[in-house]
């Protein structure tokens, strides 16, 4: 089982390896557009090493705090999981930015949209290829080490446990928690930080330079225009990525974790679970996934190898789909072999030996239906983007209102497109089938990634253009495959909080088993008592902290694009010359503005989300933390118990 | 060098500067102070066109400072400038963005006024700014509001023949930002006016709508009218002005 993620694993960064270095050898045009993009790689490593080393320490408490209240090994796969987020953040950072200028450099060259495509998407499906493989890496490991060698996938040790401090849990359940954990924690300063970053950039950019000067998008005057574009990779490429590849761990361990229960408690209740069925119930999200991310590999592969044509949104979503369909068949061949003999009526599987496979084929569905919503809700072509246009003529207030509602009425279809998905995903394989459905939606992670990661590369080499001023005619391409861009980014999003959605009931059930611990007995069920004055006054506080954290955010967003702001201001009246062209704009200054201001302005909302799940734990018990807000908090929840 | 620029939108001045013209532009727009972001027209006028205005005064005003600096500016009259400039001393039209980019438009004389629509929508630019509606052609236009029969007339202006849209195909009838977005059934109604057989044939659409002009709408170009003289300074299309100045039309949100 092992073997065969290494496999993947290792097909996944072979590939992406290829990808990188086919990527990094080719031209990257005149002397201005190599500038032009070193500055933007300079900026945006700049940022990651200092956000970084603000991560190393973080990382290096929560690892001390968990080794102290949980387990040592949980403190070691928390660290492993933050490694291979880390990493995976890093690398596609680099490639976006080396491929920016290389995607501008090739519609220079060629003047077709298809060659041009092709490099972009390329660059992205490192990043793709990196999230799906230094996953499954990291989780390869943990099963091997701590799995196998140290035997905590044995069913001897599938047994709930008290720690010193008298926290109850199985001990494989803690460790791959921590590595979600580590995941999760990146996922958090990458996402958020990376956020921050770039609508600061991006508000700058266009309050002065674009409202108050009157220069264009991406104009080479503009103080800001090099952080705008710095955000875009830092934000949308190193951010993204952490996202889903958190989100994608969370949906296999979620699926672990349960089977894990699943079996304690059948042991504890006179309904044993076969031992050999358990141990394959913990390998088959993992195994799924990896089949998943081969079919990756290949649907990645059909769009750099085969003929381009001039509509990139539908090359992008063929890319998807045969990722997609080969998950769903190969998935199918490999789930019958892989339980053939089970005996899975035991454990409520109601279609028999296909049940997680079915179960997980409405994860992909509702995928790929999700991300056909985002399409249509995002895309121009279609009414909710053309109402919000139309809107426009009748003046701003009506803009924001068109676009307010459109946001909100967005929301209803994929949630009961998770709802139906949840709903059949249980019928046919109990909770662990709607862990499964969570593992199918993002078991071709690697392809959306790809397709998301595309879009900031498209938009830099839009703005390397406009800063290079190449002829229009390139400029026109790289803007038509930047408007692609912009849809693939929503759909990217839809991936990971419908996943989340999905994980998030495993998640609940897991926390229910924990919270009991080894009191499990005949008659025990799963309840979230909602009339327990506890549970109702978490539930309300945690709806709440989303609203909180948003605020938060959104405030940090503000006072970091203020001091951008003021900044732009002062050089365009500091120095005359950079409007008229005579002088070049200092543009590391903007740089360092949004790179100390994201990650100063961070501190409080992260500080919040993490801790108030273990706070509201400590003061007012489990029942009280049974509902907090963010995935990572629910990790953290279950070291308090 | 004394260059001689006669801006006629925002305001009707006569201008004399010792900067080429696209670095007036650029003064103009921005300001020396930076603090400003303008949009302006204004076309080159030869010197000494005239004996209605002071160019000895300019002569001596207009001189580079002991700092070895240029002077940027001397303003040699305002108000009723134009009346008094004869059209052939009008050179090049310049018209600049916010961000101080210029676009030259040189004078034709070939192709004034050669245009087959059945209504026009014409922004009178100089002296005054209504936005109005004619099924006269330019150059019947200008006559109409110089030489015609009513009250009030003009001695001379400038204005600009706007892109004239399809009302069933307005998706599709060119990139012409908001312009038609604004009280397009008041425009509508004007036009049933004019295009009907018992009504007029110019209509004031707007009777100041200078603010809310931009270069995205131009159509054939700006035009100049004095008696009965009139000269054309033809618009480039959008094929051609992307070969001309690219970054022009960006600034000037045309692409």
């Amino acid at each position: 089982m092992i073997g065969f993620i290494s496999i993947a694993v290792i097909a996944a960064l072979g590939f992406a390896a290829i990808n990188y270095f086919a990527v990094k050898k080719m031209d990257a045009g005149n002397d201005t557009m190599v500038e032009i993009a070193g500055a933007i790689e300079d900026g945006a490593i700049a940022f990651i090493r200092y956000e970084y080393k603000v991560i190393t320490v973080v990382a290096i408490g929560i690892a001390i705090l968990l080794s102290l209240v949980v387990s040592w090994q949980s403190a070691v796969t928390f660290v492993l999981g933050a490694v291979m987020s880390a990493s995976a953040g890093w690398i596609g950072m680099k490639i976006a930015t080396l491929s920016n200028v290389r995607v501008s450099n090739t519609a220079r060259e060629t003047r077709s949209i298809g060659a041009t495509l092709k490099v972009a998407f390329r660059g992205g499906s490192v990043m793709g290829l990196c999230v799906g493989g230094f996953a499954l890496l990291g989780l390869g490991i943990v099963y091997f080490v701590f799995g196998q060698l140290l035997g905590q996938t044995s069913p001897e040790q599938l047994t709930i446990h008290t720690n010193w401090l008298g926290i109850a849990d199985i001990p494989f359940t803690m460790t791959v928690s921590g590595y979600a954990l580590g995941c999760s924690v990146i996922a958090m300063f990458n996402r958020v930080g990376g956020g921050i970053y770039t609508k600061a950039a991006d508000m700058g950019a266009d309050l002065v330079g674009k409202t108050e000067a009157g220069i264009p998008e991406d104009d080479p005057r503009n103080p800001a225009t090099i952080a705008d574009n710095v955000g875009d990779n830092v934000g949308d490429v190193a951010g993204l990525g952490a996202d889903l590849l958190e989100s994608f761990v969370g949906a296999i361990i979620s699926s672990v974790v349960l089977a894990a229960y699943m079996f304690y408690t059948g042991s504890k209740t006179g309904h044993p679970i076969d031992p050999d069925l358990v141990i394959k119930l913990i390998y088959f999200p993992v195994l799924f996934a990896s089949i998943g991310l081969i079919s990756s590999a290949i649907g990645i592969l059909t769009l750099i190898v085969r003929k381009a044509s001039t509509h990139p949104h539908r090359e992008l979503n063929v890319a998807t789909w045969v990722s997609a369909s080969m998950t769903l068949i190969a998935g199918g061949f490999f789930t019958w072999f892989y339980f053939k003999g089970s005996d899975v009526a035991q454990i409520g599987f109601k279609a028999g030996i296909l049940s997680p496979w079915i179960a997980a084929i409405m994860g992909i569905i509702s995928g790929i239906i999700i991300g056909q919503l985002a399409e249509y809700y995002t895309s121009y072509d279609f009414k909710p983007t053309q109402k919000i246009a139309s809107s426009s003529k009748e003046g701003t207030a009506l803009t924001i209102t068109q676009g307010l509602a459109a946001g909100m009425t967005s929301v209803f279809a994929p949630v009961v497109m998770l709802a139906i998905a949840t709903i059949a995903a249980n019928s046919v394989a109990g909770l662990y089938g709607v862990a499964m459905a969570a593992v199918g939606m993002l078991s071709f992670v690697a392809a959306t990634v790809s397709v998301d990661t595309y879009g900031p590369i498209a938009d830099n080499a839009g703005g390397i253009c406009e800063m290079a001023k190449l002829d229009p005619e390139v400029r026109e391409i790289t803007d038509k495959l930047d408007s692609v861009g912009n849809t693939t980014a929503a759909i990217g999003k839809g991936f990971a909080i419908g996943s989340a959605a999905l994980a998030a009931l495993s998640l609940f059930a897991s926390f229910l088993y924990a919270q009991r611990g080894a009191d499990i007995d005949e008659g025990f069920t799963l309840i979230l008592n909602m009339v327990n004055t506890m549970t109702l006054a978490g539930a309300l506080v945690g709806a709440a902290l989303p609203y909180l954290f948003s605020g938060l955010l959104i405030e940090a967003v503000s006072k970091a694009a203020r001091s951008m702001v003021q900044e732009v201001r002062r050089q365009f009246k500091e120095y005359p010359g950079i409007l008229t062209g005579e002088q070049k704009p200092d543009y590391k200054t903007c740089i360092e503005i949004s790179t100390k201001g994201s990650i100063r302005e961070m501190v409080l909302p992260a500080l919040i989300s993490v801790s108030m799940p273990l706070v509201c734990g400590f003061i007012f018990g489990a029942r009280y933390s049974g509902r907090p807000s963010q995935r990572y908090s629910r990790s953290i929840t279950r070291y308090t118990h | 060098m004394i260059y001689y620029y006669l801006t006629v939108y925002p305001m009707e001045a006569l201008i004399a500067s010792q900067l080429e013209p696209k670095k007036f532009a650029s003064y103009m727009a921005l300001g020396s102070r930076k603090g400003s972001a303008e949009q302006l027209i204004f076309i080159t006028v030869k010197p000494d066109c005239t004996k209605n205005i002071d160019w000895e005064h300019a002569k001596e005003h207009c001189k580079t400072k002991s700092d070895g600096t240029l002077k940027n500016s001397v303003y040699l009259s305002v108000y009723r400038v134009l009346e008094h400039i004869p059209l052939e001393a009008l050179e090049t039209c310049y018209l600049v963005t916010r961000d101080g980019l210029s676009l030259a438009i040189e004078k034709d004389n070939s192709g004034k006024g050669k245009t087959q629509a059945p209504f026009h929508l014409y922004q009178e630019i100089c002296p005054v700014s209504p936005l109005a509606v004619s099924t006269l052609h330019p150059t019947e236009f200008a006559d109409h509001i110089i030489n015609g029969n009513g009250k009030i007339s003009l001695p001379a202006m400038i204005f600009a023949d706007m892109q004239v849209i399809d009302f069933d195909d307005m998706k599709n009838s060119g990139n012409v930002g908001g312009f038609y977005d604004h009280n397009i059934e008041h425009l509508k109604e004007c036009l049933l006016q004019i295009q009907s057989a018992e009504g007029k044939k110019t209509k004031i659409v707007d009777r100041s709508y200078a603010s809310r002009f931009t270069y995205q709408v131009i159509g054939t170009g700006i035009f100049a009218a004095r008696g009965k003289e009139m000269v054309c300074f033809p618009m480039p299309s959008h094929d051609e002005l992307k070969k001309i100045d690219y970054d022009w039309g960006r600034s000037a949100l045309i692409f």
